[in-house]
C-alpha cells in the first residue's frame, strides 16, 4: 500500500493500527495521516469503530499493535464527549463545566484571571449559552448540555479538537450552526477538528473530505460522492 | 439547651471535639462519595477498619495501625477502575464488606474480649473518647481536611468526567487513589470512637440532605457541613437529656434532618409544578 505525500503538514499520523476488544477486532490495519487544519468527520454505522478510532487517537485506548504519532503537545488537545458522560446528579453549573476546560492553565488552585473570564464569556455568548452559566448542568436540555461541552473543549483554544457525536442532541439549525462554527475554526485559525458522526447530512457538512469507518476498515473519501482524494491514507 | 451543651463540653471535651472533627471531615468527603456513586464504600471501610482494630487488639498492636493497614489494602483494591471491567465497583465493595465483617467477628470470637469490648468495637461510643483517641483523630483528620480543600478541583474533575479530565492532563488514577486513601484514613481514625453506623451516617445522611436542598456544589457542602454539625450537637444534647447512647442519638437526629430536607424539596417540587401549570393555563 502506498501513500501519496500529504500536501500539508500532518498533525496526526496513524501507522498500521490494530485494536481488539477480547477476541473481536475493532480496527484492522489502519494507516492514515491527518493534515493540520482539516475538518474531518468520521462517518459510519453504529459499531463501525468510529469512537474506538477517536479514543485511540486521544490515548484512551491502547492499541493491540501499531502507533499513533502526534506532532502537538498533549495539552493542545480538546475533547467533547457524548453529553451522557456527565451524571446529572452533580451539583455543578454550566459555567463551572466550561471552566473545567481551563484546568491546564489554572491547575488545582488558581482562579481565572480577567482575560480567561472574558474568553469564557465570549465563547458562551458565541455558542448561545448566554444566561445559562449559572444554571445547573443537569437541568439543561440535551442540546444545551452538548453546547456546554463544546464550549469546555474550545475555551482552552486547543490545536486539535476531537468530538464524539457532538451534535447528536441538537436540532437541525443548531447542528448547522455548530458545524459552521467548527469549520470556521479550521479555516480561520488552522485548528484541526475530528468528529465521530453517524448521521451527518453530507450536503450540510462543511467539508470536502470525510473519513469512512466501516467494520474496522478506514478510508478517506471526498464528500458529495466525489471520487476518493489523492490518498492521505486508508487501508487495503 | 445551651447550659446542657456547656456541661457536656465541660465534662466530655474529648467526645465533643471528636464528634465535631469527624462530622466535618466525613460530611465533606461524603458529598463526593455520593456523587461518585460509591455510597457503600463508607460502610465497607468502617467494617474493614473495625476488623483491623480487632486484629490489632488481638495481636497486641496499636488498634489504629491495624485499622490503617487493612483499610489501605481495601482502598488500593477499590481505587482500581472497575467501570471498565466485567464487575462493577459495588460488587467488589460487597465482597470486602462481607469478608471484613465476618473476619472481624471470627477474630473477636477467638479472643478473650468481653461483651463490652465487642459492642464498643462494632458500634463505637463517642462519649468514651479519650485524650489518646482524640490525638489520633485530629492527627489524621486535620491533614485530610487540608488535602481535601486544597485538591478539591482535580478530585471533582476526576469524578465528574474521568476521560476528559485525563485528556486535560489530570492524573485521574492518582487523585482517585488519594481520595479513597484519605477516606480510608478518616474511617480508620474515627472507627474506634464513632463506630460503623455513625461514620456511615456522616458520610451519607448529611450530604444527601445537602444534595436535596441545592444544585450548587458550594452550597451543598455548606448545607451538609451544617447538617452534620447540627446533628452532632442536637444528638449530644438529646443523649445527655434522655440518657441515650450518643452515637445512635446523633444518627437518628441526622436522619430526621434528612426527612426535613426531603419534605422541603418535595414542597419546592410541588410549587414549581403548580407554577408551571398556572403558566400553561394563562
Amino acid at each position: 500500500m502506498s501513500y501519496p505525500k500529504p500536501q500539508q503538514e500532518s498533525i496526526i499520523k496513524i501507522e498500521r493500527l490494530f485494536v481488539r476488544y477480547g477476541r473481536s477486532e475493532i480496527l484492522h490495519d489502519v494507516s492514515m495521516e491527518i493534515p493540520k487544519g482539516l475538518f474531518l468527520p468520521f462517518m459510519g454505522p453504529n459499531g463501525a469503530g468510529k469512537t474506538t478510532l477517536l479514543r485511540t487517537i486521544l490515548g484512551l485506548i491502547r492499541p493491540s499493535a501499531g502507533k499513533v504519532l502526534k506532532t502537538f503537545h498533549p495539552s493542545d488537545l480538546g475533547y467533547v464527549p457524548q453529553q451522557r458522560s456527565i451524571d446529572n446528579l452533580y451539583p455543578v453549573t454550566a459555567g463551572q463545566i466550561v471552566m473545567m476546560g481551563l484546568y491546564p492553565e489554572l491547575g488545582p488552585w488558581r482562579r481565572p484571571n480577567r482575560e480567561q473570564k472574558e474568553r469564557l464569556n465570549r465563547l458562551m455568548e458565541e455558542l448561545g449559552l448566554n444566561g445559562h452559566a449559572g444554571k445547573a448542568f443537569g437541568e439543561l436540555s440535551g442540546g444545551m448540555k452538548q453546547k456546554v461541552l463544546i464550549a469546555r473543549a474550545l475555551v482552552a483554544e486547543p490545536e486539535v479538537l476531537v468530538m464524539d457525536e457532538p451534535t447528536s442532541e441538537l436540532d437541525e439549525q443548531s447542528e448547522r450552526d455548530v458545524l459552521h462554527k467548527l469549520s470556521t475554526l479550521c479555516e480561520k485559525r488552522g485548528k484541526t477538528v475530528l468528529l465521530a458522526h453517524h448521521g451527518l447530512d453530507m450536503k450540510a457538512a462543511p467539508t470536502s473530505t470525510v473519513c469512512r469507518v466501516d467494520h474496522g476498515s478506514v478510508r478517506l473519501v471526498q464528500s458529495k460522492n466525489e471520487p476518493e482524494p489523492d490518498g492521505r491514507g486508508g487501508n487495503p | 439547651m445551651t447550659d446542657s451543651l456547656k456541661t457536656l463540653i465541660l465534662f466530655f471535651p474529648h467526645a465533643v471535639a471528636a464528634g465535631v472533627a469527624i462530622s466535618v471531615v466525613c460530611t465533606l468527603l461524603g458529598v463526593f462519595t455520593i456523587l461518585k456513586n460509591v455510597v457503600f464504600v463508607g460502610v465497607a471501610l468502617s467494617e474493614v477498619a473495625a476488623c483491623g482494630i480487632a486484629l490489632g487488639m488481638t495481636w497486641h498492636i496499636q488498634p489504629f495501625v491495624g485499622a490503617v493497614a487493612l483499610t489501605a489494602a481495601a482502598v488500593a483494591a477499590l481505587s482500581y477502575p472497575f467501570e471498565m471491567h466485567r464487575i462493577p465497583r459495588d460488587a467488589v465493595l460487597g465482597v470486602i464488606f462481607v469478608f471484613a465483617s465476618a473476619l472481624g467477628i471470627l477474630v473477636v470470637s477467638k479472643s478473650g474480649f468481653g461483651l463490652h469490648e465487642v459492642k464498643g468495637l462494632l458500634y463505637g461510643d463517642l462519649i468514651l473518647t479519650s485524650q489518646g483517641d482524640l490525638n489520633v483523630i485530629l492527627a489524621v483528620l486535620v491533614p485530610v481536611l487540608i488535602y481535601f480543600l486544597c485538591f478539591m478541583r482535580p478530585t471533582l474533575y476526576t469524578f465528574l468526567d474521568r476521560e476528559s479530565a485525563k485528556i486535560m492532563g489530570i492524573r485521574t488514577a492518582l487523585w482517585e487513589f488519594l481520595y479513597f486513601f484519605a477516606l480510608g484514613l478518616t474511617v480508620s481514625a474515627a472507627s474506634k470512637a464513632a463506630g460503623a453506623i455513625l461514620i456511615f451516617c456522616f458520610l451519607v445522611v448529611a450530604p444527601a440532605a445537602g444534595l436535596l436542598l441545592s444544585r450548587r456544589l458550594g452550597w451543598v457542602m455548606l448545607i451538609s457541613l451544617c447538617g452534620g454539625l447540627g446533628s452532632t450537637f442536637v444528638g449530644f444534647y438529646w443523649s445527655f437529656r434522655c440518657d441515650l447512647p450518643v452515637n445512635q442519638a446523633i444518627s437518628v437526629t441526622a436522619c430526621i434532618w434528612f426527612g426535613v430536607a426531603a419534605t422541603v424539596r418535595f414542597i419546592q417540587w410541588m410549587a414549581s409544578r403548580l407554577s408551571a401549570c398556572m403558566k400553561q393555563r394563562r
